[in-house]
């Protein structure tokens, strides 16, 4: 589903260039439930960004279903995101005049939808997410896992193909984190999404199927799980 | 949607969103009042001048030129039949002679101007000539306004001596009584000016029939040796200075606009620097960066909008209550300005539409000013909230 094929990105401060990813390679199949991890500046939060249309790389291509994306224009990128990527922040990034319901409901609203078509849907995963009877309430009177599980049900409304997930648990209590990471793999079973997160959480290790280590801004390391459960 | 968002980011801002919707609402309040003061101020200067002066035009003595008194006794005439046949309230036939007065034993220069008694086309209150006969008995009853009244030091009753020179060259003398002192709306009908009966003035100068002028309501076509001049023609002067005036008001109505501008646009600039991160949300969950602008001008319009509704919301009360007391302006008594009485607004549909308009297309332009750095912004820093620092 999305391929990066000799992916470098480089970052000019000054007269400087400082390399943020170097050559990487990688696929992504379809319902994959994997995580990037390594230290703060290893490029997780860039390889995430270049693999949802956000940013650019400095040569290389990014593929999502065969398109290139590096040779999109800003609003055929917009396009992709709007259909078939959702994001998840580590700090939720809701929309703050919106109730949840809405927050929810905006992704639809985007992609033409009547929100008398989508209202079942939503309060469907708003369900799934736990949130029914906070619905109504604006994201400041949520706690954090609560934002971070509105997050999750505003990427996956739109029924997207990849997920982006950056730092999802960061900042996150430990019981949080587990209830987020369960749902977001319920939700892959469930929906068929790939999830594709940024970490340095090692907790998150024992959730995914596929782990990929960067250091540097190249990939060290690149393993999924075995039939035990154990990473190779 | 966009609207719904722009509204609802509108309300979210609370203060700054009030702050910004009554600095618009008095902007356009107060450009309404001031062009509907402006025309108010406009309509009753023309209508006293038109009133008790001017009135539908003039037919003047062919040269006669009320800015050269010393040429004006050179030019009279006899009123043609055309303009004599004209009913009392459609005609005012005046004589303009210069004359001198002697109050306090002081020369001073005086405007003897004639009207007839029974005219009922010019507004002036001369009802105290009236009871006098044709023909002058003891002493010659005069009318002065308060203006006039002041600066010589005459009340009503008094006597004072006026010399004139009669058709012939010969300077007569006689003593006026002062039978009025009145309030005439327009100061230049007032200072320096004497006001008889016509048919009393004529005698005195022995220009019996003979006019300066003769004031119509509707021009009665050409009439032999006399030049017709048109309203316009005699308030030329007094439109010059409205003008200015008008020049003046928009000067102000620019101040105003920039108030309002600059505030709308501080507050855009201050939302796109602080929801930064909330913009490139937006743009990850695929909102082109072109309906992002879009959002950010909408929540301009919304102030516009509103700003629209609560001026209506001020207005109304306000200027009807203005409407009742009105703006007085006796400190006009000292200009050459043709109004001495409260003044009104006078609302032009077309100006208060055009003012609103172009106050809620200024708001949304400096709204949407700020908010076009946001089609070149990146949406990883916006993310981050460093694409502007």
């Amino acid at each position: 589903m999305l391929e990066l094929k000799q992916v470098s990105k480089t970052y000019r401060v000054g007269n400087q260039d400082f390399p943020a990813l170097k050559n990487i390679s990688l696929t992504i199949e379809e319902n994959a439930f994997m995580s990037f991890v390594g230290p703060s500046g290893s490029g997780k939060t860039t390889l995430l960004n270049l693999m949802g249309g956000l940013d650019r790389p400095t040569s290389g291509q990014v593929l999502f279903d065969g398109a290139q994306l590096e040779s999109m224009n800003r609003s055929e990128l917009a396009q992709i995101r709007k259909q078939h990527i959702g994001f998840i922040f580590q700090s939720h990034n809701l929309l703050p005049v919106y109730s949840v319901y809405e927050n929810v409901l905006f992704p639809l609203l985007l992609n033409h939808l009547k929100e008398q078509d989508a209202r079942e849907r939503v309060m469907a995963l708003v369900e799934k997410v736990g949130l029914t009877e906070q619905a109504n309430k604006k994201p400041a009177e949520l706690s954090g896992g609560q934002c971070q599980r509105v997050a999750i049900a505003r990427a996956l409304i739109k029924r997207p193909k990849l997920v982006l997930a950056d730092e999802p648990t960061a900042n996150l209590d430990t019981e949080n984190s587990f209830r987020i990471l369960e749902l977001m793999q319920d939700l892959n079973e469930q929906y068929g999404a790939a999830f594709v997160f940024s970490t340095h959480d090692q907790r998150v290790t024992q959730f995914i199927n596929r782990e990929v280590r960067l250091e540097d801004g190249a990939v060290l390391w690149d393993k999924a799980k075995n039939g035990n459960g154990e990473l190779e | 949607m966009l609207i719904q968002f722009a509204i609802k980011n509108f309300l979210r801002q609370g203060l700054r969103s009030i702050l910004n919707v009554l600095i618009t609402a008095i902007t356009i309040v107060t450009v309404i009042f001031n062009l509907s003061l402006l025309n108010g101020f406009q309509a009753r200067a023309t209508l006293n001048m038109v009133k008790t002066d001017v009135a539908g035009g003039h037919y003047r003595i062919a040269g006669f030129d009320l800015l050269s008194p010393t040429e004006w006794e050179d030019h009279t005439g006899l009123v043609p039949d055309s303009l004599k046949a004209l009913p009392e309230d459609q005609k005012a036939e005046t004589l303009i002679l210069q004359g001198q007065i002697f109050p306090n034993n002081r020369l001073y220069p005086v405007q003897m101007r004639g009207v007839g008694p029974g005219q009922e086309l010019l507004d002036l209150p001369l009802q105290g000539l009236k009871r006098f006969p044709e023909k002058i008995t003891d002493q010659i009853p005069v009318v002065i306004g308060t203006k006039m009244a002041e600066r010589t030091h005459l009340k009503q009753g008094d006597s004072v001596v006026l010399k004139w020179r009669d058709k012939f060259g010969a300077v007569d003398a006689r003593d006026i009584l002062v039978v009025d002192v009145v309030k005439l709306l327009n100061p230049r009908v007032d200072e320096g000016m004497v006001w008889l009966r016509l048919d009393h003035l004529q005698d005195m100068a022995r220009r019996e029939g003979e006019v300066s002028w003769v004031a119509v309501e509707l021009f009665q076509g050409p009439v032999p040796d006399m030049e017709f001049h048109s309203v316009d023609d005699l308030m030329k002067d007094l439109l010059i200075l409205l003008k200015n005036d008008r020049r003046n008001s928009i000067i102000l109505w620019i101040i105003l606009m920039f108030l309002a501008g600059i505030s709308v646009f501080n507050t855009q600039i201050l939302n796109v620097f602080k929801r930064q991160k909330e913009i490139g949300t937006l743009l990850a969950l695929g909102v082109e960066s072109k309906q992002v602008v879009r959002i950010f001008t909408w929540e301009g319009a919304v102030t516009a909008g509103i700003s629209v509704v609560v001026a209506g919301l001020i207005a109304v009360p306000l200027f009807m209550w203005f409407q009742t007391v009105g703006l007085d302006v006796s400190h006009l008594e000292e200009s050459t300005i043709p109004v001495r009485d409260a003044i009104f607004l006078e609302f032009n549909p077309f100006e208060i539409f055009y003012s609103i308009t172009v106050v809620v297309a200024l708001t949304i332009l400096v709204a949407w000013l700020p908010v076009r750095k946001i089609s070149h912004m990146d949406p990883t820093l916006a993310l981050r909230g460093k694409a502007i620092t």
